[in-house]
């Protein structure tokens, strides 16, 4: 799916949500992490005396994205290396912004996953902690999340691509300028520092300059350039920008997957009891 | 070398036969000693293969036996920042129900975390082994298998393969395929990954898990990571690299391999006699050879190589074929000992491949050169000591010296009274097991002696029998002592190990039955699979009350079983209502008061132990049994000991509530189900099958169903002992056959002299049956008493060696009643050939022999 038709096609869904044109202060990477399946996608947060400016921009995306609360319905589309295309659909629902963020995903589609639900519920000194309700199994799962470098169930992100990270552990350095999908962005490379354990060696990322939204990223591993996520359709949602396309690219497998987002709402009244164990049970 | 190819090779072309027969007895002890290590190698090779297979890169295993332990222990686990990975896994074995794919493996995890520990594809670590991840855990019907598999039966992604559960037999779906080799390989390709929480309602397990895969971080020790996950989680947790497993099969498999090692080497030693009988013989009837060597300037030393030469090629020879013989038929006992494993343990277990160590294959061809050279050192000895005058002299060799006979009396005297005297003291295996070898060795020095004895005894009857051929037969028994005497040993010692394996068989099954009797006394047994000693599927509590609700049914005695390590032996704990047992069950008491020990096991304050167990770990009456479990340490006093077969390795009994308590498992495995007065067993069957069996996976076995089930156990155990006995037997059998063609050999001249006298060749014919009849019954005479001696010793190393199971001696007179026919027919017809070699000699042939 070209960036074009991707922005066409979802464009429509997100002209349709209710805008808010109250300035926000939140980060816009926080917006995006927001909006992907497990709200949570790359936070290059880092504050290294020696890139200032890098830093400063990726603390800004950050604060532009944050929200109350928020929901959405997704629709993935995996489409493996040999053509063959999966798509599920979910509904999405997300309290609190980044650090203490908890979320709950509920499969829709297909039929053999529909009631499948997970939970996500974010610290910022460590991973995340997941349950996942499986209701032809009738009891919830911890998820563990040992090896975080595999697959999120089958798609080309990795269960690592979905954390919220402690920022202060990545060295940032700005690399320049560059558009991506005609937008003028920064480029920064990030590092993992010592004692931060990652698949990946480095990252890049291009944040646009004009609404602060990561663009692209691109994650090494020794050098080699194994996945890149792609995120168009940029929208300003309840005056939040927002990326209602993600594409991440697995460029080692020659797969990608497509998220796209629905319906999205910010700051929509939504309750703590609803992000427990025991909810994933009850609203099924 | 130029003497063997010159003496020796000529003698043996002469005599093909008879070499043939020496070498048979060594033959199949070294088959029998091959092919039953290679099956119980293979077989522990096979296991240990699996578990490293599955293990993949895990360092360590958390378990708790059988009963599995709680997923709360998981996060204790976790919590420990030495571990980098911590896998659940539940193993169950579950029926393929595809023609000929006997069992399946499943291996379930939780995928989400278990590839840490484990490579699913690791071709080429492609992760598309799962066709879709997220729908392989949502649905429990979900299976990965292997391409092995999936070849073999034409399965495919997508395809569905029915599997027995908990709630009857499901439909399963293929979600992935794990490529060839590594992990796949295990269990002989049966393998199947299943979604943990899946395995866990499919298996009735509850929220629990078998034990936890560990990763360690890679600066921690495996010592270290033991260590502190023992601190962490208690001493009733067991905390071991994958190889552990190995260990607690081994010692499952370990009382096997000793009976059937023994058996073996009783074989191989009566081989050794075939072989003392042959040598002797020839070095008999080579005296004129051996004189001229010696007169020509041949060392004494020359001689005695010569013959030790020869008996090192033919064991060589034998052992090799015996070897050849013994891994030839290494499969089918592979695949009987895996199958008794799994029934007699439920420890399943595929082994396809037959493990050859050459180190066995070398070490028992070297054993057959060096018993073969042992049993030919008297014989070469004398050989050695022939004078050449003497050697021209007849007649003189052939007697046994009244000084030798008197010696080796006094000698078996005394040895055969150390024998005696250490049957008291069968708790020391040294003084067991030397006892056993002395009893033996008395036995054989008497032989010669008694042997010779019988045979005079036998004179007169044989006489009044048949005048002419009574006598000759007896005579030529009595005026070659040697060569009937080691003929007599060999078939004394099969004999005696028919006698005391049989006596041995016949109290295990006669003490089996009584305790059968007394304690499995419901009228129905409702398992969760037709293996009772398999514990994998689990009945959840309730459902006591559904077949309770059961009209017909009286009662219903809930019982789980599990095996637990205790001492480092997996022993079973056999939990139920004590008081509900103590009702209805007949227990011999060993040690304790009855009504005490009903009392304080019911409530809680102590532990039952079975006899056997007492036995192994030397447990009374009072003492204090510290078993850790899961929740901690379990102390309690033993308050009473009872006569119990359940388990090889001992039993403990435990009241339901503290089992519960201490294991954190409520579950069941099988339910003792008694009849209301009046109804029939089949009706109470088809109506527990009608109203639990719709909805639950289950067995019901009538009661008679169940004692025919442990008594084929009990036979498949003892089958292969039997299997030696027969070999032994045969190698016995061979021995009065060479034995006779010897004597006939001997006595070619005579036998000629006697046709050419007028004697019938129905009287030569007669004369050499008698022999070969007066053979068997001084070996079935010697054998039987001997076996009943030996019985003694087999049943104290029962008691106090393999299963501390104590049974009574019973002289087995309906074995020894079959014996005679069985011996004397076998006598007859092993006489049948050389017979009929003799009267069909010519004339001047013999006339003009020596």
């Amino acid at each position: 799916m070209s960036n074009r038709s991707s922005e066409k096609q979802i464009g429509h869904e997100c002209t349709r949500i209710n805008t808010n044109k109250k300035e926000q202060s939140s980060s816009f990477l926080i917006r995006v992490y927001s909006c992907s399946f497990v709200a949570l996608i790359f936070l290059w947060l880092a504050i290294p005396a020696v890139a200032q400016d890098a830093r400063q921009i990726v603390d800004e995306s950050q604060k532009r994205g944050r929200a109350a609360s928020q929901h959405y319905e997704g629709v993935l589309e995996v489409t493996t290396s040999n053509g063959k295309v999966t798509t599920k659909s979910w509904q999405s629902y997300r309290l609190g912004s980044y650090g203490n963020s908890k979320a709950v995903i509920r499969f829709t589609a297909p039929a053999e996953v529909k009631g499948v639900a997970l939970l996500v519920v974010n610290h910022p000194e460590r991973s995340s902690d997941q349950w996942m309700w499986t209701p032809a199994i009738g009891r919830d799962r911890r998820i563990s999340l040992q090896d975080r470098s595999t697959r999120f169930f089958g798609t080309d992100f990795s269960f690592e691509d979905l954390e919220e990270r402690d920022v202060d552990q990545y060295d940032y350095r700005l690399t320049g300028e560059e558009p991506i999908d005609g937008a003028p962005c920064w480029r920064i490379e990030s590092r993992p520092r010592q004692g931060k354990t990652s698949q990946y060696t480095l990252s890049r990322v291009w944040i646009r300059k004009d609404n602060y939204v990561p663009a692209q990223y691109e994650n090494f591993i020794k050098d080699q350039l194994v996945r890149r996520l792609h995120q168009t359709a940029i929208r300003n949602v309840q005056g939040i920008w927002t990326a209602c396309a993600l594409e991440m690219t697995d460029l080692r497998r020659n797969s990608r997957t497509v998220l796209r987002l629905e319906k999205l709402e910010y700051n929509v009244p939504m309750k703590d009891d609803d992000f427990t164990v025991q909810s994933l049970r009850r609203d099924q | 070398m130029i003497l063997l190819r010159l003496i020796s090779w000529p003698y043996v072309r002469k005599h093909l036969l008879r070499s043939v027969m020496t070498t048979a007895g060594i033959v199949l002890g070294v088959a029998l000693l091959v092919g039953m290590q290679t099956a119980n190698q293979s077989v522990l090779q096979s296991f240990n293969q699996t578990v490293d297979r599955i293990a993949g890169k895990t360092q360590l295993q958390v378990s708790a036996g059988d009963s599995g332990f709680g997923e709360e222990v998981l996060e204790r686990v976790e919590a420990l920042p030495q571990v980098r990975a911590a896998a659940p896994a539940i193993e169950a074995s579950v029926d393929t129900n595809l023609q000929g794919q006997g069992k399946l493996l499943i291996l379930a995890v939780d995928m989400t975390g278990d590839r840490s520990l484990r490579d699913y594809d690791f071709e080429n670590g492609d992760e598309d082994v799962i066709d879709d991840p997220l729908i392989f855990l949502a649905q429990p019907d979900s299976l990965i298998i292997t391409r092995d598999f999936a070849t073999r039966n034409g399965l495919s992604t997508g395809s569905k393969i029915a599997l027995d559960t908990m709630e009857g037999r499901k439909q399963f779906t293929i979600r992935g395929i794990l490529k060839a080799g590594g992990m796949a390989a295990a269990f002989g390709g049966n393998l199947a990954i299943m979604d943990i929480y899946a395995a866990q309602k499919v298996f009735g397990r509850g929220p629990r898990f078998d034990r936890i895969d560990i990763g360690l971080q890679p600066d921690v020790s495996l010592e270290l990571g033991e260590s502190l996950l023992r601190q962490a989680l208690g001493a009733g947790f067991t905390v071991e690299p994958p190889s552990g497993r190995g260990r607690q099969f081994e010692s499952l498999l370990g009382v096997y391999t000793a009976v059937t090692g023994i058996s073996s080497f009783f074989a191989l030693f009566i081989g050794m006699f075939i072989i003392y009988n042959s040598f002797s013989i020839a070095v008999t009837q080579r005296r004129p050879e051996i004189g001229i060597l010696r007169a020509l300037g041949a060392t004494r030393g020359q001689i005695r190589t010569l013959f030790l030469a020869e008996s090192a090629l033919a064991g060589l020879i034998g052992s090799s074929i015996g070897a050849a013989i013994g891994l030839a038929l290494a499969h089918r006992i592979t695949h009987f000992t895996a199958q008794l494993m799994d029934q007699l343990f439920g420890v399943p277990n595929n082994a396809q491949e037959v493990l050859v160590d050459p180190r066995l294959v070398l070490g028992a061809i070297a054993l057959g050169v060096i018993m073969s050279m042992i049993a030919a050192f008297i014989p070469s000895r004398n050989a050695a000591r022939v004078e050449p005058i003497q050697a021209l002299q007849k007649g003189r060799y052939q007697v046994l010296g009244a000084g030798e006979s008197r010696t080796r009396r006094i000698a078996a005297m005394i040895v055969g009274a150390i024998a005696l005297g250490c049957l008291p003291f069968g708790r020391y295996p040294v003084l067991l097991y030397g006892g056993f070898l002395l009893a033996v060795f008395a036995c054989l020095l008497l032989t010669p002696f008694l042997s010779l004895e019988m045979a005079r005894l036998l004179r007169r009857p044989l006489k009044l029998l048949r005048p002419i051929e009574g006598a000759l037969a007896a005579d030529s028994l009595i005026q070659a002592p040697r060569r009937t005497s080691a003929t007599v040993s060999a078939l004394m010692l099969s004999l005696a190990l028919v006698t005391s394996q049989g006596g041995l068989s016949l109290a295990s099954v006669s003490s089996l039955r009584d305790w059968m009797d007394g304690a499995l006394n419901p009228d129905l047994f409702v398992s969760s699979s037709t293996n009772f000693a398999s514990t994998e599927f689990r009945f959840p509590s309730v459902m006591e009350a559904e077949l309770q609700a059961i009209p017909g049914v009286d009662e219903v005695q809930s019982v789980r079983t599990i095996r637990k390590d205790f001492r480092g032996k997996p022993v079973m704990i056999v939990s139920a209502d004590m008081a509900s047992l103590a009702r209805r069950v007949r227990r011999k008491i060993i040690e304790g008061d009855e009504k005490t020990m009903n009392r304080l096991s019911s409530e809680g304050k102590g532990i039952i132990v079975s006899e056997n167990l007492r036995e192994l770990e030397n447990i009374h009456l009072g003492d204090t049994i510290d078993l850790p479990v899961p929740t901690g340490a379990l102390k309690l006093p033993v308050v009473g000991v009872v006569r119990d077969y359940s388990n090889q390795l001992g039993v403990i009994f435990l009241e339901r509530a503290v089992y519960v308590r201490a294991f954190g498992d409520d579950t069941y495995n099988i339910f003792r189900v008694y009849a209301k007065p009046g109804i029939s067993s089949e009706i109470l069957r088809r109506l527990i099958n009608e109203r639990v069996g719709d909805h639950r996976h289950l067995f019901v076995m009538l009661n008679s169903e169940i004692k025919d089930y442990i008594m084929k156990l009990a036979d498949a155990w003892l089958g292969m002992t039997y299997i030696q006995v027969v070999m032994a037997m045969v190698v016995a059998l061979l021995g009065i056959v060479n034995t006779l063609t010897v004597s006939i050999s001997d006595r070619r001249r005579e036998l000629g002299v006697l046709r050419a006298v007028g004697g019938l060749r129905a009287q030569i014919r007669g004369t050499i049956w008698l022999e070969a009849v007066s053979i068997g019954v001084i070996g079935l005479v010697l054998g039987i008493a001997a076996g009943s001696l030996f019985l003694f010793y087999d049943l104290q190393m029962a008691a106090h060696g393999f299963t501390g199971m104590p049974l009574s001696y019973d002289f087995p007179f309906a074995i020894a009643a079959i014996l005679v026919p069985v011996i004397l027919g076998a006598a007859l017809v092993s006489a049948i050939l050389p017979a009929e070699t003799a009267v069909r000699t010519s004339l001047v042939e013999a006339l003009e022999y020596e």
